[in-house]
């Protein structure tokens, strides 16, 4: 090589971040294309023509953002796969392969639904109580189903993957069992849960107006906010000059507690006139809700969880090298169950949030998930778990799914080449080499070193 | 330069332990289990329908078998295989349609009995080399690509669930030609007039003597044969092995091909053996029973067969318990088989050690 590269790469270079960007989504990025390449041409052996392949992806992308209420049925299905996407993110970040979100999310959803049915008709608690009940409800199965695989694992070795596929199968037939048995609604024809008490349902966006016109709804919203803005405060105390004039820490909570009783206080007041006032989501059939809303936080969350916290350093540590991690003192036993219940209640939440928000007779009917679990393993690898990637992979998973119908409707071809295509960008992701060799382009000088030095200091 | 030539020690760990209290557990336990049974269903199970319970477990245990023996040759080399389920999967769907449309293309050269004969043994191997793909994708995504094998076998199963999704959707759904039906049962002439014996082991379908045979198969060639302990040593020490002359990614690659094979036969039984048809997740998680019949057995094919006939034993046992006490949800034993797998897993038939190396790519020096 002619020109040495530095010894030492200066981070804060700006040309250096714009690579190290590059990097860090050029790979995923350019798998998700190639596949789709590879999709096309499946289609195009398959049905002998490349203009059934055309009307297929144009057909897909016209199901995923442009006919009617497109976009948000797009985002409806995004919802459960940033909830899962994040629960096997977490797990893979500890060291563990939770391939049994989609059980998970079953019984939690299942939970949620019986909680906001039971308790909804017993006791006529408000939504304030009962919606955040039900979510609770179904996270805590969530974690109990999922953390048994990681007690097992702690205590006896029994290898999660294996155990958790058949919690999976149990799941599927103990859902069956109590939906079709003890939990069955006596009054529909349909085998179902009873639907849960209005209180309970996660709202969608069209019903806001109404919603907000009870005064104790407007105090959860204004609540939801200001906890959310006490911690835009701290972030934005911490990255400005503000905290020059806050030096001690009790000053900064205090400013900040006292920003997000502002900012609380401006919602209650002004936002349920407003939305009566000017509201865009009108359309009663739009089935979009503020699943939305908890997802995305959720996502916020688990990276603070991860990368902020005590916590989430010793599963990451955990996750990186398990016996550096026990030198170190961490506990190796409890980390593997933590992160398999922290990583089963975003599951079973994300079941109860699909359960209240989404299905119409808010119920749980008796076939009710279609595979959200083992995509979400697909969505986790492409975002390289990052909680953010992980929104992007989840939309472009939802907009795949939604998109799927109005492709196989539009030009024939079966919805089940979304599985393909997402099976091969999963596969270019997880080995980036075979992308680098496809589009030949030449690794830095430094990565290369690294990446022949690596597993020779390993060994 | 020394050879490697399997030493009377090694052969003392073939079976291990004493076997004999393991086999007189096991016998006692049957015992307990066919009175607990027969206590459920009002004892109306004996005779026939005992040897019919056993023979239908056989039946059952032969792709939880061919998963195992799978999982193992792919273990023992040091290749984690969880795309078992994936691969028998594809397997059936290939299995399925070339039986259907070669028989439709022979039929008007040939009398259909020799069409259908024909177009059964293509479609086996159809089912076989497309396995084998795919074993060879998990191979090089593994060895060459050293991509974590959990991920790669991952990425097998989503990928065939698309696969067979998308041609039975396109293909196999409707219109579907009259295909030529299952492997007949081959009753081996005079063994199969033993009483009890005959019509339990020597009264099946050709995949269930294979798997049979297999396994035993395996088992001679893993532990008395030097290509066997050639494989066993890369799944434990490779590094060991590779210095004392072994082709370490070789013999992985060759474990993977042939594990592949014995997972194509395994998915064409769906198909080509079980039922006439192809329905999407047919397979409906046997290829991860299998892998916990392969742990049962802890990585030994004698013991992985018991695992696979103790499996089989209880989905028999359940098809019949589902007609004599119909008052009984079905869904609790159908739950069994999986619960029986987690408490396998846990390790009650004792701690089982897979193979040293699991999961590491190797890097030559």
């Amino acid at each position: 090589m002619s020109n040495p590269s530095p010894a030492l790469p200066n981070p804060a270079n700006r040309s250096n971040r714009l690579q190290h960007l590059v990097d860090l989504i050029g790979i995923p990025v350019l798998a998700v294309i190639t596949a789709f390449i590879f999709g096309g041409i499946v289609i195009w052996i398959t049905s002998g023509s490349l203009l059934s392949v055309q009307q297929a992806y144009v057909g897909m992308v016209r199901g995923a953002f442009l006919k009617e209420r497109a976009l948000s049925e797009s985002l409806v299905a995004t919802i459960p796969y940033i909830f899962l996407g994040l629960a096997v993110a977490v797990g893979f970040k500890s060291g563990m392969f939770n391939i049994g979100v989609e059980g998970q999310f079953y019984l939690g959803s299942l939970a949620g639904a019986f909680v906001g049915q039971a308790f909804g008709q017993s006791t006529s608690l408000p939504a304030i109580i009962l919606m955040p009940l039900s979510i609770l409800a179904g996270g805590l199965t969530g974690a109990i189903w999922a953390g048994i695989p990681g007690l097992l694992k702690a205590k006896t070795g029994a290898h999660e993957v294996i155990t958790t596929i058949m919690m999976n199968y149990i799941a599927y037939r103990t859902v069956e069992l109590v939906i079709s048995g003890p939990l069955k609604d006596k009054v529909s024809s349909a085998v179902q849960t009873p639907a849960a008490a209005q209180a309970a349902w996660i709202w969608s966006l069209s019903s806001i107006p109404a919603r907000l016109k009870d005064p104790l709804n407007a105090l959860g919203v204004a609540l939801y906010m200001a906890i959310v803005f006490f911690f835009i405060g701290r972030w934005i105390i911490g990255r400005t000059n503000l905290k020059n004039r806050f030096q001690k820490p009790g000053q900064r909570r205090f400013a900040s507690l006292g920003f997000a009783l502002a900012v609380g206080a401006l919602f209650f007041f002004l936002f349920p006139p407003f939305t009566r006032v000017a509201w865009p989501f009108q359309d009663p059939y739009d089935r979009l809700h503020i699943g939305l809303v908890l997802a995305v936080s959720a996502s916020v969350l688990v990276w603070w969880l991860l990368w902020k916290t005590t916590i989430g350093f010793e599963l990451r540590s955990v996750g990186a090298n398990a016996n550096a991690a026990r030198y170190a003192g961490v506990n190796i036993t409890r980390n593997m169950v933590v992160a398999m219940a922290i990583s089963g209640s975003l599951a079973g939440i994300a079941g109860t949030v699909e359960v209240l928000g989404v299905t119409a007779c808010h119920c749980m009917p008796v076939l009710f998930s279609t595979g959200y679990g083992f995509d979400a393993i697909a969505i986790a690898l492409i975002a390289k778990n990052d909680p953010f990637g992980i929104l992007a992979a989840a939309f472009l998973f939802g907009a795949m799914r939604n998109g799927a119908d109005m492709m196989e409707l539009s030009s024939g071809v079966s919805k089940y080449v979304i599985s393909m295509i997402q099976a091969m960008a999963l596969l270019f992701v997880a080995a980036p080499a075979i992308i680098r060799s496809i589009y030949r382009f030449r690794l830095r000088r430094r990565d290369e070193e690294s990446e022949t030095l690596e597993p020779r200091l390993k060994g | 330069m020394s050879t490697f030539t399997s030493t009377k020690q090694e052969k003392r760990f073939a079976i291990r332990g004493s076997w004999w209290i393991n086999i007189l557990f096991v016998a006692f336990a049957l015992v307990v289990a066919y009175y607990l049974f027969n206590l459920i269903i009002y004892g109306k199970c004996a005779g026939g329908c005992v040897v019919g319970i056993l023979s239908q477990s056989l039946v059952y245990a032969t792709p939880i078998a061919f998963a195992a023996m799978t999982g193992l040759l792919c273990e023992r080399s040091g290749i984690v295989n969880i795309g078992i389920e994936g691969q028998m999967l594809m397997a059936s769907m290939v299995g399925y349609a070339v039986n259907v449309y070669a028989f439709q293309a022979l039929q008007h050269i040939m009398d259909p009995t020799a069409a259908g004969n024909i177009s059964r043994w293509m479609a086996l191997l159809c089912g076989v080399l497309a396995t084998v793909l795919l074993g060879l994708l998990l191979a090089v995504v593994s060895i060459k690509y050293k991509v974590d094998q959990i991920i790669g076998g991952t990425v097998i199963n989503i990928l065939s669930a698309g696969v067979t999704g998308y041609f039975y959707r396109q293909f196999l759904a409707s219109d579907v030609p009259p295909g030529p039906g299952t492997f007949p049962v081959v009753a081996i002439p005079g063994l199969s007039q033993i009483p009890v014996i005959g019509p339990i082991l020597f009264d099946q379908k050709p995949l269930t003597y294979t798997m049979l045979v297999l396994v035993f198969f395996v088992f001679y060639m893993l532990f008395y044969t030097p290509w066997g302990l050639r494989v066993r040593s890369v799944g434990e020490h490779p590094r060991a092995a590779d210095t004392l002359g072994v082709n370490v990614n070789k013999t992985r690659y060759i474990s993977v091909v042939l594990a592949s094979v014995v997972a194509g036969l395994g998915g064409v039984w769906f198909t080509l053996e079980a039922v006439d048809t192809f329905s999407p997740n047919m397979t409906n998680g046997l290829g991860f029973i299998g892998l916990a019949a392969m742990i049962f057995g802890k990585w030994n094919p004698l013991g992985a067969l018991a695992g696979a006939l103790i499996f089989g034993l209880g989905s028999s046992v359940t098809s019949i318990l589902a007609i004599y006490r119909p008052d009984i949800p079905s869904q609790i034993p159908q739950m069994l088989p999986y619960v029986l797998t987690i408490i396998v897993l846990t390790g009650v038939v004792g701690r089982a050690i897979p193979p040293a190396a699991e999961n590491t790519p190797y890097e030559k020096q």
